[in-house]
């Protein structure tokens, strides 16, 4: 059994199970609907498009305007990306197969990462003690689709960037 | 290759009387900020692909923003600090600039 990344020639193998093919097509949508009408007050919108400047909060207006754009796009790309990516793979029982180019890839890790950013906004991980907190606690369901996620982004840094996890 | 010297040589119209003057615009600084959800490999891998840092270079810096809270990874032109502070936040990273002190 290997892991869900893998070296496949000069591709980066991806190997899922359904349920984590549903969740990611699940959380795309849920990112992307966020990003088509962004809220400048929504936390989440604040952590995926921080501030830029400190000590001089006109200089950081006009940066973060001028950056906004392209983030932006750059995110609703990475989104439009797995989705095809996730059309074009090969299922058999129960796994889809998809193989990546190392650009690819690296827009996997990407996503992943932004829909975890999101989900720990949602959560209020900023607030969460995770070395003492009840079973029943209400982030516990998300912060385990975050660890699972995390999971998924180590494995892929294992294949795409050796040092870095080293 | 002989150049003909100029029959009057540039001058300034007004000599600088401050360093300030001489250099308007001084070196910024790139600051990366600790935040609970990205993975230390991930922000490994972002300082490696962002600026290049060889793979000691860029875990000493993730661990000055994982133990101190922050890291100054660049410090560095105006445009060059934009630019990065830009793909950082591509990468979901938490960067800001300033001028350097």
């Amino acid at each position: 059994m290997t892991g869900p990344f893998a070296r496949h020639g000069a591709s980066v193998r991806m190997q899922l199970d359904d349920t984590e093919v549903a969740l990611l097509r699940d959380l795309q949508v849920g990112l992307r609907a966020l990003l088509a009408e962004p809220d400048p007050d929504d936390p989440v919108v604040q952590r995926l498009f921080p501030a830029c400047i400190v000590g001089d909060d006109a200089a950081d207006e006009e940066l973060r305007r001028f950056l906004y754009g392209d983030l932006l796009a750059s995110r609703i790309e990475g989104l439009d990306a797995i989705v095809a990516y996730l059309d074009r793979g090969s299922g058999h029982r129960g796994q889809l197969t998809v193989d990546l180019d190392e650009e690819e890839a690296a827009t996997v890790l990407g996503v992943l990462n932004d829909v975890r950013l999101t989900l720990g906004v949602r959560v209020g991980i900023e607030h969460i003690d995770r070395d003492d907190l009840d079973d029943d606690h209400p982030a516990v369901p998300t912060l385990a689709v975050m660890d699972h996620l995390g999971w998924l982004q180590e494995n892929l840094l294992a294949v795409l960037d050796p040092p870095s996890v080293a | 290759m002989a150049v003909s010297p100029p029959v009057t040589a540039p001058t300034r119209e007004k000599e600088p009387d401050t360093f300030d003057e001489v250099t308007p615009e001084g070196p910024w600084d790139v600051i990366v900020w600790d935040d609970p959800v990205n993975l230390m490999s991930y922000v490994v891998y972002v300082f490696r692909k962002v600026f290049g840092f060889p793979e000691p270079v860029a875990r000493k810096l993730m661990m000055d923003v994982h133990t101190k809270g922050k890291a100054l990874v660049a410090s560095e032109p105006r445009e060059s600090a934009e630019m990065h502070v830009h793909q950082l936040h591509a990468h979901g990273l938490q960067a800001t600039m300033q001028r350097s002190r």
